[in-house]
């Protein structure tokens, strides 16, 4: 076991150190930071706009510039959080609640400083820790078979809806719904019977995951900041804030590092659930950290305080590493951000899943590896770089939004050169205008979408092998575990209520 | 009507439609013979879609969020840009082949900066025309990338 987790870091150091791959791990954390920065956009949309650059990559190549554009969106997520209140995306939010008070206090670079200090903290132990489980998961993982799959599909979507907050279980579970339906439209791949194409010849290879992506984030939230009048970013000055100082003393070093720590370590761990991500991760550091801190410390919170922003940044970065390890052990994403890095997966032609540390274990270990360089990369090159990306942030929007929408309309031209795709991007990016302003997620859709054509072929595969009968669900101890794990998730928001109505009932009864 | 429950409606209409055009795909006859067709997914589905929708619209909204309704939610929002963008989007779409890339491209973006209201004739051509332009060579020169040429240069016998 050792010596192959041995022989993997040195395939994956040696992956990562060929001079195109370092490029690009470094234009990924660039163009990550920068796309990520602006208000409205989020990961999502940043690794998906950059897909269509890396077709013309080696797989390897292609996944370790991803992953680069993924943590330095995240990175470039906080820059707009601290300086203007905007968070690029739901993971940051938490970093503004103290980022943006000490920015205002006059330390906008020591409050820069301490997010980049703390993500690359985070980012980095998470990748530690990484390297052990992942392996670990996916050599267990190789045992999986069909209806083990399709369990743990159910499992990751259904776990994507539980984590989707009060309120909101139902909505998610429609929209993954909904990804699925559209999964099945185009040519059924194994009767080879035409499906919803409605006699259209471009509906026959099914929708593109890349322009579903691009329609539903990229154009979606371009629009919704001209819907909502976001002039967030037209009242920057960024020569205003002044970038004194980016240094961070040593006696703050050490108030920080406990919560580096502690955050890095629970950010991992809902990283690797699936459907938890970045934004979970983020939240529930800085509510432990909250919980932790002695009474004086907490009511700094909100307020400006120093381990009120290194926690949610902790653990944003840590969860974000971690989302990779169902991805690359098991095939299924653990967020929206992997879901479309899955999609990039199967369109390079790799079959994601444990399959994947065995027969693409450059693509494995490149990733796990590429992220300690990722890191470095954003501390050293984009920290120095802060002052001048923020000028980026006062780019009107009246330039910025047709870009935007430039970009991603070429990013599915330039792959496809079909006309028909524009106009299906424009449609889509209309139906999921209107299901956002319905309150309806869009990421759970993605993900349905992505998994949705590995789901049909496993269930089918399945009944094939226990001779149509759906007792393969729980005939195994492997799938039945997994069944009841999904089980206990779905009934996890109904457990809460009961809870939390049995505690107002004690509550009254007492008052 | 609170959005949620509008959404939920539309995605009951839409679950049943959908599960109507899953009894219109066609079967050869060894599907027929089959346990699992290329219906049994989408039939499953539409149920799903359907009871999901459903459950959203007779249970309780629980979401602060959802609890608005569409108009109050919509309103005060600035459709005019907005639906102009749309449109140009599909202008976009519709003229790429006869104009060809660069010449669309550099009219897209500067009918874009129009609508949303940039009125400086020169900063909109330093914008547009060399954004367009570098991403045309390091497509076509550097990556190799063959960007097929408008219609229109064909038809005016430039090319």
């Amino acid at each position: 076991m050792l010596d192959s987790m041995m022989n993997g870091m040195m395939n994956g150091i040696s992956t990562t150190l060929i001079p195109i791959n370092i490029l690009m791990v470094l234009f990924g954390c660039f163009m990550g930071s920068l796309i990520g920065m602006l208000p409205g956009l989020g990961p999502i949309t940043a690794v998906a706009l950059m897909i269509p650059v890396t077709y013309g990559l080696d797989p390897a190549t292609g996944m370790v510039l991803l992953s680069g554009v993924y943590y330095g969106a995240i990175f470039g997520g906080s820059t707009s959080s601290i300086l203007i209140n905007a968070p690029g995306e739901a993971a940051t939010v938490a970093t503004a609640l103290d980022g943006y008070p000490l920015a205002r206090q006059g330390y906008p670079g020591k409050a820069l400083a301490i997010a980049a200090y703390s993500s690359f903290s985070g980012g980095t132990i998470a990748v530690v820790m990484m390297m052990f489980f992942a392996p670990m998961l996916a050599s267990v993982a190789t045992s999986f078979q069909s209806a083990d799959y399709f369990a743990l599909m159910i499992l990751g979507l259904t776990a994507v809806s539980a984590f989707a907050g009060r309120g909101g279980v139902l909505k998610a579970l429609l929209m993954v719904v909904l990804g699925l339906m559209l999964a099945t439209v185009g040519t059924d791949q194994t009767s080879g019977i035409q499906r919803f194409t409605f006699g259209s010849l471009e509906l026959l290879d099914g929708i593109e995951f890349l322009l579903l992506a691009m329609a539903t984030f990229a154009l979606t939230e371009a629009l919704m900041i001209i819907l909502k009048r976001d002039e967030s970013s037209d009242s920057l000055k960024p020569k205003m804030i002044g970038f004194k100082s980016l240094k961070v003393t040593k006696e703050e070093f050490k108030f920080i590092a406990p919560t580096i720590a502690r955050s890095s370590i629970l950010g991992f761990f809902i990283g690797v659930l699936p459907g938890a991500g970045a934004t979970l991760g983020s939240f529930m550091s800085y509510g432990m950290e909250r919980n932790l801190a002695p009474p004086e410390e907490q009511k700094k919170f909100g307020k400006g305080s120093l381990r009120g922003l290194a926690a949610p940044e902790t653990g944003n970065n840590a969860a974000s590493s971690g989302s990779f390890v169902p991805l690359l052990c098991l095939g299924i994403p653990g967020s929206g951000t992997t879901a479309v890095m899955l999609g990039a997966l199967i369109a390079y032609g790799i079959e994601p899943g444990p399959r994947m540390f065995i027969d693409s274990p450059e693509v494995f270990w490149g990733v796990i590896m590429s992220m300690y360089l990722g890191n470095v990369f954003l501390l050293v090159l984009n920290l120095p770089l802060i002052p001048y990306f923020a000028r980026l942030l006062a780019i009107p929007r009246n330039l910025m939004v047709p870009m935007i929408l430039f970009f991603s309309l070429m990013g599915v031209y330039l792959v496809t050169f079909n006309d028909f795709d524009i106009m299906m991007m424009v449609f889509i990016c209309v139906a999921a205008m209107g299901l956002r302003l319905m309150n309806m997620p869009m990421a759970p859709l993605l993900l349905g979408f992505i998994l949705g054509g590995l789901m049909e072929d496993n269930l089918r595969r399945a009944l094939l092998i226990y001779d149509d009968s759906i007792a393969f669900m729980w005939q195994r101890p492997l799938t039945l575990g997994i069944n009841l794990a999904t089980i206990i998730i779905l009934l996890l928001p109904l457990l809460r209520a009961f809870f939390a109505r049995r505690k107002k009932a004690v509550s009254v009864t007492q008052g | 009507m609170a959005r949620e429950k509008v959404g939920a409606l539309v995605m009951l209409l839409f679950s049943l439609a959908y599960g109507y055009q899953a009894t219109q795909i066609p079967l050869s006859f060894l599907s027929q013979q089959e346990f699992f067709t290329p219906r049994t997914m989408p039939y499953a589905l539409a149920v799903t879609g359907f009871v999901l929708s459903f459950l959203i619209l007779v249970l309780p909204t629980v979401d602060e969020q959802g609890k608005t309704s569409l108009a109050e939610e919509t309103q005060g929002m600035d459709w005019k840009p907005a639906i102009q963008l749309v449109g140009l989007m599909l202008f976009y779409g519709l003229v790429m082949k006869w104009l060809g890339f660069v010449i669309a491209s550099i009219i897209f973006l500067l009918i874009g900066f129009r609508i949303l209201g940039e009125r400086r004739i020169k900063r909109m051509l330093l914008a547009a025309i060399p954004l367009v332009l570098v991403l045309w060579v390091v497509m076509s020169m550097l990556l190799g990338v063959y960007i097929a040429p408008g219609e229109i240069f064909h038809m005016l016998g430039i090319i």
